[in-house]
């Protein structure tokens, strides 16, 4: 019995996987930065 | 821990396990290296059912003491449920396509979990449509509730239907079927990606704290 050639399918969900969660992460990020400007221009002013 | 550490041990977690399962776990011999898929698509699941049920645990918290830290975690948790579910449906068609032959198949499981997601997309939709804050937490606590209760279901539905989906080969009453190499990548990824989730939560959670420090800000002008 031969083990099928699939490698490319776990090598795309990893990728979807890494894309998605770092994606995310990222725009907590974003969003926290654009809150803070946002308090920050309401206490300059 | 600082959480900034949190987030660096959560990547280093979760980059340890992808090598550990790429180069260091044995691939299964009748499905081939698709098999892999099983380390982040069960994983992704177990943290989406975890956000989903603290969702419905903070929300029942909230109807009753009316603490609005108890509505931000709810929304910070089911936001990341939802990044999570979303992962899992999108590794699941990427491992049926090789295996089953289709990307998707109308069956209990698959379909139980689609409807999950959209009650968590409606969970977002609603909580941006609504202004009021009181009002905004209690109806969206009653959807995180009643979002919550299709979770043992979808783990059963391979049980209870006939269905495409394998069963579970770690969260049931007898032993993980699998061999140890492969058991001790998979634990190893639902820590990882734990740890992931509480790193997420904890920087989510600060994000809604944030937005409600600005918004008083803003009415106090």
């Amino acid at each position: 019995m031969t083990i099928p050639d699939n490698a490319f399918w776990y090598h795309a969900a990893y990728a979807v996987v890494v894309v998605v969660y770092a994606g995310y992460a990222v725009s907590i990020w974003w969003r926290r930065r654009a809150v803070a400007r946002r308090i920050a221009s309401h206490g300059t002013r | 821990m600082k959480f900034r550490t949190l987030g660096a041990v959560a990547i280093a977690a979760v980059v340890a396990v992808l090598i550990r399962a790429i180069y260091f776990t044995p691939i299964e011999a009748l499905q081939g290296a698709a098999q892999k898929i099983l380390y982040v698509h069960a994983p992704s699941a177990w943290v989406a059912f975890l956000a989903f049920g603290l969702v419905a645990v903070a929300s029942a918290l909230y109807l009753w003491l009316r603490d609005p830290r108890l509505d931000y975690f709810a929304e910070s948790s089911a936001e990341i449920g939802l990044v999570f579910t979303t992962a899992v449906l999108l590794t699941g068609p990427l491992w049926g396509k090789p295996i089953w032959g289709t990307y998707w198949t109308w069956d209990a499981r698959l379909t139980l979990t689609l409807f999950l997601w959209f009650v968590y997309v409606g969970y977002v939709i609603l909580r941006g449509a609504v202004d009021d804050r009181d009002m905004r937490a209690r109806y969206s606590a009653v959807i995180g509730i009643l979002g919550a209760a299709l979770i043992p279901f979808i783990h059963l539905s391979v049980y209870l239907f006939r269905t495409l989906h394998p069963m579970p080969v770690l969260m049931k009453p007898s032993s993980p079927s699998m061999p140890p190499e492969m058991t001790i990548t998979l634990v190893s990824a639902f820590l990882a990606f734990t740890v992931l989730y509480v790193w997420l939560l904890r920087e989510r959670y600060q994000l809604a704290l944030d937005r409600a420090a600005a918004s008083v800000v803003e009415y106090d002008r």
